[in-house]
């Protein structure tokens, strides 16, 4: 605010003189004195007077020689603007005779005539030209109409309105309106647009109604514009929410069954769950999903959560497989999968698809240059010019550069099929209905509509042969028993379901409503119940859209709007059904469904759904159908509003030791910090006072390294001054014989290494601001990376989840635990875990017992006994709160400005003396020496801002006054749950030493406090597996 | 327009020495000013005049002095002016006198007779000046001492440099 005003006033000011005084010279100096005057030859006069004096003052000594300079120079030294006064240093030699003193005389009085001159010849406000004049010379219109403006101010009004002209005209387009906005020129815009980032279908209709985000080279819808938040929610717990998934990434794997297992068991591990070769995942009845890590890399080196989906075997040797992914992941999954299959050559034979596009590119390029022609050639051309063909699928793609690979010793292809596939989401109990009413199977049809077109060629001959026929209708059979359903998640957790569909376009109702379920078709009979308990049977999951060319007959042989509305129109009774008949497309879709919230004891199967996978140019055609049924439409917000509700980790932000995650962090870290700068000093929290850490970004390297470094310090936590101490510690060895003592090993030594790194980094620093994500940045991940795991083992997570619960009256955790199998919790049962995982963090999730409402990175800390003991007491009370902390840096961040602005004075001096010292270059470089130094003292502490720490931060854990277990990634009010909910991580060695120490009816407690609040808050802990 | 109305004084610091040029500053000239009127009419007027009581501009090297003090108080200022004896500064003392030339309402037409001064201070010296080469330095100053046409237009492509940098 300031600053705008000062540049205001600066121009304001700028043809204003400055005063000008005489250049600062010691007295001893001048004491070359005053001389007698040579007697006066005229009669006395003012101006005289003057000159004697000016004859005096030259014939000094020689010191003004100095101040001479030329005058270029000097403006360009004394910057622009400021009509400052510039003559008058002009000096002489040392033996002046008369004459120059005249001359000097003359020239200050012309220096300062001029410098008048300017400040009142040039207007210095911000009004305009006629604002200026006098009231009664004003004249109507004379802001539009130059002329009636006094001729003496015209040519610079003038040159005023041309400047207004000029900016209008910078906004402005080169062509009408009219012209922008004709197909051609528009589809043209369009396609232009798409080629920096990916386009998804639905664009156009996300753009009026979303605020568009790029992000991972996608333009995506963040949120609606519209006010939702609240009926986003009841969209997804009543009716149904919509969301375009498209921009997930799709890799395609092809090659036999065995060489893909024998790869792929490598990236992905037992112990998280599934893998690629679960049977009922593997037959293609099912979607899977897990995470993947770098091959042979398990625990360490995560890539990231995917779903994949078999083909179902179709008797042929070779298998597909779909390996669906952020795109935030996809670079480093697709890198490894070329890894591990060998797959380095590019392919070209196999996939045709690379040629079509570059055809269809080039006939773009060719559109594009015509249209910079005149529009009269083009009319001649007119009738030859292909129409600019609309991209569909992926703009920014290069079409010479092939998207599969080959291997070739095993001759698996791993082809990338981003964009190929559409994918969108239906979210909440109604979507199935949503499915239903939106959907009709395709009807069969034997014969061609047109024997010249390939329109439906596919489906003909598919309709020919009896078997699938017969699979058609079965399909269709079980795609209408679906209306039978109350909630998709009724179904067996990731149902995939094959479908081939007529042109959702031709049914869609007149008036948008809500799809509601039909009382009468809901009915309780053996066939649903079959289908709840046995799923769809594998055959059932087969569809068209596995064929590529299906797909791409599919996409070229779309009727388009244009032609369906013209159809419409011509309909005898306006209004009625279309029939197309045997001219109306078959699409191959696949369904598949969502489990939703599978783990945790609440809201069972909230958030599920159906996703649906469309062929590529369908988008809006299947869009506009589903909103038309009532549906709402979330962008990403939303989508990671239901991961949080699910308590499900969202993709990136949640995946702390993947590779994208850490550039999410790093990025939300950047802009957070953004945002604190952006605040006056004065307004913002001082974090050092509230004791946090670091506000912007989670350090989990660091704080599992505290943890570590803590227990290691304190042995006697785990076995508190019992006897058999040593025969814990030897059993515990026992237990898994080589590896502490190499665990140790390693971890001191990459604890040295990083602390010689962080050393390394604090200084690296310097360079962060300049270039962030530079080489330095990359390496400092890298060490992050290594330091830190999340433990995924659905055993072990199972074991501490367990460990969790607390026991209320009726002694529900021991009886959870013998349900569960589980060991009660003891020395010799955690040792070796924390053996085995000495940096470790947990996905948590926290719900508050009263009050409170957590934040992004909100601290997750152990209760002392003292706050247990109160809350059992006082049921009002709300939390400990934190003492407040001195700020140790204030001194030195006020010492630093005081140095700046010392800085700043002395080189705006030294500036100065330099202009005058011109000549004597010794001095300057005597001058130089120090200012350099300067420089480098205070870069050193560049990065101190007030109210945040330093890079280096102390010991997390004990840092304030409860130690530190973890931090909250996600937290926020939870609708759904009617209280504050955190989603998080905390360090497995910290949550054990807590549980350890705490009551058995205490188990779970701990205490949340977010980043800018002293006030700690109750919250419960648990592990949803 | 409501505003506080302000008067303008141009005067003209004359040093009995050459070197008491350098005296002329901005502080010093104030405080020297303010001292006078302390003298004559006590705290109470020292107080009156004080009231945005400022040097807008000043040049040594002619030694001119613009003066700004409220409407309401600017005879006391002006009556004060003339009991200036001296200028100190730095520690050097300069005996000198302060001579009004002219007293405005705004600065612009302090400005307008500044240049008006300078032209007839100019014009004076060209007529008494004894020798060709005085008379060829004093043509060149007068010469350089208008604004021409590009030098304008230079000034408002600054202008417009600023407004895209805007």
């Amino acid at each position: 605010m300031s600053g705008a005003r000062e540049k205001k006033r600066a121009k304001k000011m700028r043809n204003q003189p400055a005063s000008v005084t005489m250049p600062a010279e010691p007295g001893s100096v001048l004491a070359g004195g005053p001389r007698p005057c040579p007697p006066p030859g005229d009669v006395r006069s003012e101006q005289q007077y003057q000159q004697q004096k000016f004859a005096h003052q030259s014939s000094g000594p020689p010191y003004r020689k100095d101040q001479y300079f030329p005058r270029e120079q000097n403006r360009g030294e004394r910057g622009r603007g400021r009509g400052g006064w510039q003559g008058g240093h002009q000096s002489a030699s040392e033996e002046i005779p008369r004459y120059i003193t005249v001359s000097t005389f003359a020239q200050a009085r012309a220096a300062e005539m001029k410098a008048m001159l300017k400040a009142v010849t040039q207007k210095s406000s911000n009004s305009l030209v006629f604002q200026t004049l006098p009231r009664h010379m004003r004249r109507r219109a004379m802001s539009h109409n130059i002329k009636r403006l006094p001729r003496r101010l015209q040519e610079i009004a003038r040159k005023e309105a041309e400047k207004a002209v000029h900016q209008k005209k910078e906004q402005s387009k080169t062509k009408c309106r009219k012209a922008r906005r004709r197909h051609v020129n528009l589809v043209a815009e369009f396609n232009r647009r798409q080629r920096k980032n990916i386009w998804l279908e639905t664009h156009i209709w996300h753009a009026k109604r979303f605020h568009m985000v790029k992000k991972w080279g996608y333009c995506l819808g963040d949120s609606p514009t519209e006010k939702c938040y609240r009926a986003c929610y009841r969209a997804m717990t009543n009716h149904c929410l919509l969301q375009d998934l498209s921009y997930y990434c799709c890799l395609e794997l092809t090659g036999k069954e065995n060489e893909l297992l024998k790869q792929l068991a490598r990236i992905c591990s037992v112990d998280t769950g599934l893998t690629f070769g679960v049977a009922r995942c593997l037959s293609g009845r099912f979607q899977g999903s897990l995470n993947l890590y770098r091959a042979d890399r398990y625990p360490k080196d995560t890539l990231g959560p995917v779903t994949f989906i078999w083909k179902p075997r179709d008797g042929s040797e070779n298998r597909q497989l779909w390996i669906w992914m952020h795109p935030a992941l996809k670079q480093d999954i697709l890198n490894e999968l070329k890894e591990i299959f060998q797959c380095s050559e590019p392919e070209k034979v196999c996939i045709p698809e690379p040629l079509t596009t570059s055809v269809q590119e080039e006939e773009q390029m060719d559109v594009v240059v015509s249209l910079g022609k005149k529009r009269k050639k083009e009319d001649k051309e007119g009738e030859k010019t292909v129409p600019v063909k609309k991209i569909i699928g992926d703009g920014t793609r290069d079409p010479l550069q092939s998207y599969s690979w080959i291997s070739q010793t095993t001759g698996v292809v791993i082809s990338d099929r981003t964009m190929e596939i559409l994918r969108y989401r239906l979210i909440g109990p109604l979507s199935h209905c949503v499915l239903t009413e939106t959907l009709k199977a395709a009807s069969l049809q034997t014969e061609m509509a047109d024997s010249e077109s390939e329109l439906n060629k596919w489906w003909v001959e598919n309709c020919k042969d009896s078997e699938k026929v017969s699979l058609h209708q079965r399909q269709t059979a079980i795609f209408e028993l679906l209306e039978g359903i109350s909630s998709p998640s009724e179904m067996p957790p990731g149902t995939i379901l094959g479908l081939t569909v007529g042109d959702p376009r031709v049914n869609l109702p007149k008036k948008k409503r809500k799809a509601m379920p039909d009382p009468e078709k809901y009915q309780d009979n053996d066939k649903v119940r079959q289908l709840y308990l046995e799923g769809v049977p594998v055959e059932c999951a087969h569809s068209f859209i596995w064929d590529q060319d299906i797909c791409k007959n599919v996409t070229e042989n779309k009727i388009s709007e244009q032609d369906l509305n013209q159809m419409r129109a011509q309909l005898l009774v306006p209004g009625s059904q279309l029939d197309l008949g045997p001219c109306e497309s078959k699409i191959p879709i696949l369904l598949v469904q969502q489990p939703g919230k599978m783990a945790g004891e609440d809201r069972p199967g909230w958030g599920s759904g159906w996703d649906i996978y469309l062929p590529k140019g369908w988008g809006m055609a299947f869009w506009i159908p589903f909103i038309y049924r009532g549906v709402r439409v979330g962008g990403l917000q939303e989508a990671a509003k239901h991961s949080e509700y699910q308590r499900t980790p969202h993709t990136p932000n949640d995946f702390p030791d993947c590779p994208a995650g850490m550039q999410f962090a790093k990025e939300l870290e950047a802009t957070l910090l953004e945002k604190f700068k952006r605040r006056p000093p004065a307004k913002r929290a001082n974090y050092v006072k509230l004791g946090t850490l670091s506000p912007f970004i989670c350090p989990w390297g660091q704080l599992t390294k505290n943890w570590e470094r803590r227990m290691n310090d304190s042995e006697e936590f785990l076995c508190p001054s019992s006897p058999h101490s040593e025969h814990c510690a030897t059993e515990g060895n026992g237990f898994c014989d080589p590896e502490p003592e190499v665990v140790k090993e390693a971890s001191s030594e990459t604890g040295e290494v990083e602390e010689t790194m962080e050393i390394t980094s604090s200084e690296g620093a310097i360079k962060r601001e300049d270039d962030p994500g530079s080489q330095n940045f990359g390496e400092r991940d890298e060490a992050m990376t290594r330091d830190f795991v999340v433990l995924r083992s659905k055993k072990l997570l199972m074991q501490v989840a367990a460990w969790c619960y607390p026991t209320s009256g009726k002694d529900r955790r021991i009886r959870l635990i013998s349900r569960l199998g589980q060991k009660e919790m003891t020395e010799d049962v955690f040792l070796p875990i924390l053996m085995r995982y000495p940096r470790a963090l947990v996905w948590v999730n926290l719900s508050l017992l009263r009050k409170g409402n957590p934040e992004l990175h909100a601290m997750i800390c152990i209760p002392t006994e003292d706050d247990l003991l109160h809350l059992s007491k006082d049921k009002l009370f709300c939390g400990p709160q934190e003492p407040k902390h001195r700020d140790i840096f204030k001194h030195k961040v006020q010492k630093l400005k005081e140095e700046k602005k010392k800085k700043k004075k002395k080189k705006t001096t030294k500036e100065e003396e330099e202009e005058e010292e011109k000549k004597d270059n010794v001095e300057a470089l005597e001058s130089d020496p120090p200012s350099i130094l300067d420089k480098e003292t205070t870069e050193e502490h560049e990065d101190l801002i007030l109210g945040l720490w330093p890079d280096t931060l102390p010991d997390m854990t004990s840092h304030c006054s409860r130690s530190l277990l973890g931090y909250v990634t996600r937290g926020d009010f939870s609708l759904a749950a009617g209280c504050g909910e955190a989603l998080g991580f905390v360090s497995l060695t910290g949550l054990l030493y807590m549980l350890h120490g705490q009551p058995a009816d205490k188990k779970g407690l701990v205490l949340l406090r977010t980043p800018a609040s002293l006030q700690y808050r109750f919250a419960r802990l648990s592990i949803e597996v | 327009m409501v505003r506080f109305k302000n008067r303008y004084v141009l005067c003209e610091v004359v040093a009995e020495e050459p070197r008491g040029r350098h005296c002329i500053e901005d502080r010093a000239v104030g405080t020297a000013v303010r001292d006078a009127i302390a003298r004559a009419y006590g705290d109470y007027g020292l107080a009156c005049c004080s009231v945005s009581f400022t040097v807008k501009y000043l040049n040594a090297y002619t030694g001119t002095v613009l003066l700004r003090c409220r409407k309401d108080f600017h005879r006391l200022l002006c009556s004060a002016l003339p009991l200036v004896r001296q200028l100190e500064s730095r520690g050097l003392r300069c005996p000198c006198f302060l001579s009004t030339l002219h007293v405005g309402g705004t600065i612009r037409s302090c400005q307008k007779f500044l240049i008006q001064h300078n032209r007839r201070q100019l014009l004076t010296l060209l007529q008494n000046c004894t020798n060709e080469e005085e008379r060829q330095r004093i043509r060149q100053s007068v010469l350089s001492c208008s604004l021409t046409e590009g030098q304008s237009q230079s000034g408002d492509e600054e202008e417009e440099d600023d407004t895209e940098t805007d």
